[in-house]
């Protein structure tokens, strides 16, 4: 005969099974198979033997696993960056001025709901050198005498594909942080009125300090997919022009899909991962310190 | 007269408005092009005369409707499968005691945070291994590596908002706990199933990186993908690609359209990735 506490756990193991089943199967499996491969050398055909870190160490001699390495870091810093500033703006400015106005809200959230492939397709068309709205519009304006070549040039290909990924992801940042606007208490605000604080101050001594918490979090959260991006450089310049804009993800298809050196591959794909842990541990701590 | 502080707050709320407007006219007015007007440079920001061919052109002479029908049924499936594994634990993690759960819990956090583009050569390799690529179920399968832990993630907040008194109620009036989850536990959390059910549907009809990589089969490709490799033989394909577009993202925005509200209170429990 089952005690209560007997069935109770029976059931939670029958319930969480799949999830556990599901996860192991296609998350652990294959992440701890890539580990071991990224200690493998593997050619097509032959079997697999045992390397050492070989690999890592290679692609750390690699020339451009360096200019990969870097290009990701200045894509990354940049674009949070910005999403940054601008999502902060976006959430003053709608806090303020129209209290969060749904309606405007929606429309300001639309960049981050549509498939990312459309938007990478809509920027790599808006920056044609002959054709794009952006050069045309330049050239109308009398600011430049022929088009700029964006996705031609190296440091431009890279500020463009900047630009598409602020462009899509400063939304999140701006809804997110206008929802934790909306639960700073009222009083914190009227209490500096009295003191003579001016808006500046109020923003720094107030508003930043109470939501710091989802700040961070987004951050790291925008961190960890902007640092793994492929869609959006994949699209609009394929890592191009030269090795310019080629960043972590992109670097691991042209080893895995196009050359087949699993190996290699797989070292490449774990190279942000230490990285990678580091923002997961400071997402975690954050989420579980606000649940207490 | 307004003063210059609220002025200087709708200046910066009118640029933002016109950074996020501009990428989607491009897309409309090109899309309601002639491939001359396009070639040629012509009525650049407005189209005239302005034409439908391009979504014609979709309809009958691309692969259009098979990627969305494609990209329908591997979204619907995945968000399905996703929606029944993560309901369940979600639940055995927020409602039953049984050891090792707090650790399990963070391990489901943890699985949502890794990226897809860390995961995608791992994967690949595990379903070559298991002789398993190159159909529309190995996205379905695929998906939910992500949308399982989101879901589990997300409900487990919903779950703990309901009042444990109201399922003992229930069980003290006779009722199995199995009863009391789908009278009175899983109702009270239809809008979270519903915006988790929303939220999978956009992030499967959305994803190309899987996609691209596990998928060769012409016919078997999803929208996104298709989208990706748009070429045909004229010149000025811009038009028809923009209509694509256009169409590729109208199942998403409305989709949206009701998720809109629950969507923030996803946002701030902090279960939505950027």
């Amino acid at each position: 005969m089952l005690t209560d506490r007997h069935r109770e756990r029976l059931l939670g193991y029958t319930m969480i099974a799949p999830v556990a089943i599901f996860l192991a199967a296609l998350v652990a499996y294959p992440f701890l198979s890539a580990i071991y491969l990224s200690l493998t050398e593997k050619i097509v055909g032959y079997p697999a033997h045992f390397v050492g870190f070989r690999n890592y160490a290679n692609l750390l001699d690699s020339g451009r696993f360096r200019i990969v390495a870097w290009n990701s870091a200045v894509f990354t810093v940049a674009s949070i960056a910005v999403k940054l500033l601008i999502g902060m703006a976006m959430a003053l400015a709608l806090h303020q001025v129209v209290r969060g106005n749904q309606f405007i809200r929606g429309i300001l959230l639309l960049p981050w709901i549509i498939p990312t492939v459309v938007i990478a397709l809509t920027w790599k068309w808006l920056l044609d050198l002959f054709r794009g709205l952006v050069n045309v519009s330049l050239i109308d304006l009398g600011v430049v005498k022929s088009g700029v070549h964006w996705l031609g040039d190296p440091s431009l290909a890279m500020l463009s594909v900047v630009m598409a990924n602020i462009w899509r992801g400063f939304p999140f940042f701006g809804v997110s942080f206008l929802a934790a606007l909306q639960t700073v208490p009222q009083e914190l605000y009227d209490a500096a009125d009295v003191d003579g604080a001016g808006s500046w101050q109020k923003f720094w001594r107030i508003t930043l300090p109470s939501i710091k918490g989802v700040v961070a979090v987004v951050t790291l959260l925008s961190t960890i997919v902007t640092l793994n991006d492929f869609n959006i450089v994949w699209i609009m310049t394929r890592g191009g022009p030269g090795a310019a804009t080629h960043i972590f993800a992109t670097y691991s298809y042209e080893l895995g899909i196009m050359s087949q050196r699993w190996g290699v591959a797989m070292a490449a794909s774990m190279a942000s991962l230490p990285l990678v842990a580091l923002l997961i541990v400071g997402v975690v701590r954050y989420l579980h310190r606000e649940e207490e | 007269m307004l003063r210059p502080a609220v002025l200087a707050r709708w200046a910066v709320l009118a640029l933002i408005l016109v950074i996020v407007f501009v990428p989607m006219y491009w897309i409309v007015v090109t899309s309601l092009k002639t491939g001359r007007q396009i070639l040629l440079s012509q009525n650049v920001y407005a189209p005239q005369p302005f034409t439908i061919d391009n979504y014609l052109y979709l309809f009958e002479e691309s692969r259009f409707a098979l990627w969305f029908r494609n990209s329908a049924i591997t979204a619907t499936a995945s968000t399905l499968l996703s929606l029944l594994i993560g309901t369940a634990g979600a639940y055995a993690l927020t409602r039953l005691r049984f050891p090792g759960r707090r650790t399990f819990g963070a391990v489901v956090l943890v699985t949502y945070l890794v990226p897809p583009g860390l995961m995608f050569i791992p994967l690949y390799q595990t379903f070559i291994r298991m002789g398993y690529t190159d159909s529309l179920g190995t996205l379905i399968l695929a998906y939910p590596t992500f949308l399982v832990p989101f879901v589990t993630w997300l409900l487990m907040g919903f779950f703990r908002s309901i009042p444990r008194q109201l399922e003992e109620a229930a069980m003290v009036d006779g009722a199995t706990r199995v009863q009391a989850l789908f009278h009175v536990v899983l109702p009270l959390a239809t809008p979270g199933l519903l915006a988790a059910g929303l939220f999978c549907f956009t992030l499967s009809w959305n994803e190309f990186l899987y996609a691209l990589i596990f998928i060769a089969d012409d016919s078997l490709k999803t929208l996104p993908v298709g989208l990706s490799e748009f070429v045909v033989s004229d010149f000025a394909f811009w038009g028809q690609l923009m209509a694509a577009a256009a169409l590729a993202s109208l199942p998403v925005i409305v989709v949206y359209i009701y998720l809109h509200k629950y969507m923030v209170q996803g946002l701030t429990a902090g279960a939505v990735k950027g």
